[in-house]
């Protein structure tokens, strides 16, 4: 401060004024994280108060009714357990498989790129042309049953799939070189070397994305939607083939009702479904954190 | 039934297989260098020989056995008694299909009665002829494949060259799915073009399919209405919302937080992202539109719905602040710090810093994350199915009921009609303008990013 005309009067409040400006700026973006997580909040009470006194044990075992009192979620619930058995059983092997075949095998020409265009694109397609499609070749082509966890699973594992490949080519970037060379070293064949070192390197990479995928298209409705798993459904599924609905389905079902009791049951199954994802991300959380490798 | 049993069963001769071809190729093993390959790949040569041509077989068979089930049925002389209208013969043909696998089922017609018996016959007769196929052709690959398992026998090079197949397989999955996304698009599309003329459905101002009969037709699919409040919900008010929100978060996130605050706030952000759109469908219709219908009220409009653009739009608009403020923020992230330094060096506080130098060098990133920021608002369905309303109208009145194109690919597709009734078909018309949208969205902001991301590096 030894120039003496950064102390006059003008000067000193031209620095107030920008130091003003400064806090304002904070302030704003401090106030915009505030907003949108008052916004989180205000969802997650008004769920909470209006569906904690519905959920009981008689509302967790339960199947659709159209008396809301008797009305529950596990026809739903096991509905979305078996939707998501399909999609888990087809995604993540052919994903996996197409992140190593992209990332270890695939010579660089036209059709890879054709490939990782298409997978790119998959992955920011809106859900419900998934369900257009799934209408048109599942449904109205091949025939199988509509409304079924068979249909609903494979729409599903169709949009899951990119989500799994991308994060699986990201697991499997991530793992050094050294490792590769290490095992051709001793006379691996580039198979092998896959197979049996890069790939449980990159398993929990693999399986984080996994999970955050399936935690996806466990909240997804639109897609099924369209292929007609809005069927009310009074007796929890048998089977992959048998008419059924699902948690998310069941809850825009019972935000359509006009008996106020279906209020409180849409907002428990909503913290039912919430729970789920909960679980789903948490545990995406834990295996991230426990056999994360910092190369 | 049958069919299920065979696929077990081929799987399991393949486990024999696998053990059987290991074992002699074990016998053959004296050490260090005295095979090509080591016994388990003999195993798995074996094995694919078993199962991978048995399969093909099982699944050729089962695509045809309901063919041939129903052309030995019809020479029946029971079958020759049916009706010939083909609506009341196809009903006694699947109730006869039903009592065929579940003899307790009740059925209506007694001619489903009587076909059942040869029904369940005939299906059991081609049964075992496929399942005798199959058995052939597993035995005989399963035979060939033991006759190759020898010291100098190259199991490995085939049993990688089998996998690399697969894999090649998987990935070109990605590829069938867009193919099968836009070959039914455009075929379910063009059956509808044929009705209904393109340019009347592109530039037409009025919507109401369900007055769509006989000469009118062109008149009441004008899908501008819906372009109109797509864009408007999606594209206006959403990203009023998140825009500033998100860049905001961002910018606070990246360059104003400590680092422990920043790993706390950012993944409660993005819990945002992660809640399944029904449920802020259901959070908007349920305590957003009242909020917003009461403000109108207040500001002085006469019966204000309770469906309204703004209820929808604002909650789009916070689900999608976490994807804006992480685009923006990798965008953010991706100028070089020396250019910042040099600002702060020069005298400018940090905010001059943020306005005038940092997001005009992002500038390019923030633009394309906003981009697919639009392509998701535009495609999101549950919300605006559950908070906007069904009325098509243009109008920019943001309390007004509006329709957007998701909304009405989901009503055309829920009700009970023909499936080729214009009206169903105009749904995959529209899917098909949304996924070209997206798509165009989706690469111009990929190629933008890319760009961007190479200009500094």
């Amino acid at each position: 401060m030894s120039n003496p005309h950064w102390q006059s009067a003008a000067a000193q409040k031209r620095i107030a004024k920008r130091n003003a400006a400064e806090r304002r700026f904070k302030a704003i973006g401090l106030g915009a994280i505030v907003l949108s997580l008052a916004f989180l909040a205000l969802l997650l009470v008004i769920m909470l108060k209006n569906g904690l006194g519905g959920l009981d044990w008689s509302f967790l075992t339960g199947s659709d009714s159209t008396d809301a009192d008797i009305a529950g979620v596990w026809g739903a619930t096991k509905g979305s357990l078996l939707t998501m058995f399909v999609t888990l059983v087809l995604a993540f092997p052919l994903g996996v498989l197409a992140a190593i075949y992209l990332e270890e095998f695939a010579p660089r020409n036209r059709w890879i790129d054709l490939v990782e265009v298409s997978i790119n694109n998959l992955a920011a397609v809106p859900s419900i042309i998934f369900g257009l499609l799934g209408l048109a070749v599942f449904v109205n082509t091949a025939h199988l049953p509509r409304s079924s966890p068979v249909v609903g699973g494979l729409t599903l594992a169709l949009m899951t799939m990119p989500v799994i490949v991308i994060s699986g080519r990201n697991a499997i970037k991530a793992v050094p070189p050294s490792i590769r060379e290490a095992a051709y070293g001793i006379g691996a064949s580039k198979v092998q070397t896959t197979f049996h070192h890069v790939l449980p390197l990159a398993l929990p990479g693999i399986l984080t994305g996994t999970i955050i995928g399936m935690a996806r298209a466990l909240g997804e409705t639109a897609p099924l939607l369209m292929i007609g798993m809005r069927a009310f459904v009074a007796t929890p599924p048998g089977g992959i083939t048998d008419p059924s609905s699902v948690l998310p389905m069941q809850i825009f079902l019972w935000s359509d009702e006009i008996d106020k009791g279906f209020v409180q049951n849409t907002s428990a199954a909503i913290i039912v479904l919430l729970l789920f994802l909960l679980a789903m991300n948490g545990l995406a959380i834990y295996l991230r954190n426990k056999f994360e490798v910092r190369w | 039934m049958i069919l299920t049993g065979i696929l077990l069963a081929v799987l399991g001769l393949g486990l024999i297989g696998w053990f059987v071809g290991r074992g002699r190729a074990r016998l053959l093993y004296h050490g260090r260098g005295s095979m090509h390959s080591m016994p388990p790949y003999h195993g798995w040569h074996v094995a694919l020989w078993i199962v991978v041509p048995a399969l093909l077989v099982w699944a050729a068979w089962s695509a045809i056995q309901p063919g041939l089930v129903e052309g030995a049925l019809m020479a029946d002389p029971v079958a020759a008694a049916l009706p010939a209208d083909t609506m009341h013969r196809s009903a006694i043909l699947a109730e006869a299909h039903v009592l065929a696998s579940d003899p307790g089922a009740s059925v209506f017609d007694t001619e489903a009665q009587e076909l059942a018996v040869p029904l369940r016959a005939l299906q059991v007769r081609f049964g075992v002829i496929g399942a005798l196929l199959v058995a052939i052709v597993a035995f005989a690959g399963g035979a060939y494949a033991l006759t190759r398992v020898k010291a100098r026998f190259e199991a490995r090079t085939q049993v990688e060259r089998a996998v690399m197949g697969v894999l090649l397989f998987a990935s070109l999955v990605a590829i069938l799915t867009t193919f099968g996304i836009v070959a039914s698009l455009v075929f379910e599309a063009g059956v509808f073009f044929r009705q209904v003329s393109p340019i009347a459905f592109l530039t037409g101002t009025h919507w109401s399919p369900g007055n769509a009969i006989g000469t009118d037709i062109d008149g009441n699919f004008g899908a501008v209405p819906l372009f109109w409040g797509t864009i408007y919900i999606g594209a206006i008010i959403a990203m009023l919302v998140a825009i500033p929100l998100g860049l905001m978060s961002a910018i606070y996130l990246t360059q104003y937080a400590s680092r422990s605050l920043r790993k706390w706030l950012k993944p409660i952000l993005e819990i945002l992202a992660g809640i399944p759109t029904v449920v802020y469908g259901y959070f908007a219709a349920l305590t957003v539109a009242p909020l917003v219908r009461n403000f109108a009220a207040t500001l002085g409009m006469e019966n204000p719905s309770t469906e309204s653009a703004l209820a929808a739009g604002l909650v789009m608009g916070v689900m999608i602040i976490p994807f804006v403020s992480s685009m923006a923020d990798d965008a953010l992230a991706a100028v070089p710090r020396s250019m910042s330094d040099g600002s702060l060096a020069l005298g400018a506080t940090r905010s001059e810093t943020i306005k005038k130098v940092l997001l005009p060098a992002a500038l390019p990133g923030i633009v394309a994350g906003v981009m697919l920021a639009i392509s998701r608002a535009i495609g999101e369905t549950m919300i605006v199915v559950m908070a906007a309303g069904a009325a098509a109208r243009l109008s920019a009145n943001p309390f007004a009921s509006m329709t957007t194109v998701t909304f009405q690919i989901v009503q055309m597709l829920t009700g009970d009609q023909e499936f080729n009734s214009p009206k169903t078909l105009s749904a995959f018309a529209l899917g098909l303008i949304l996924f070209l949208v997206t798509l165009v969205l989706n690469i111009i902001a990929l190629r933008v990013v890319k760009r961007f991301r190479e200009a500094y590096e």
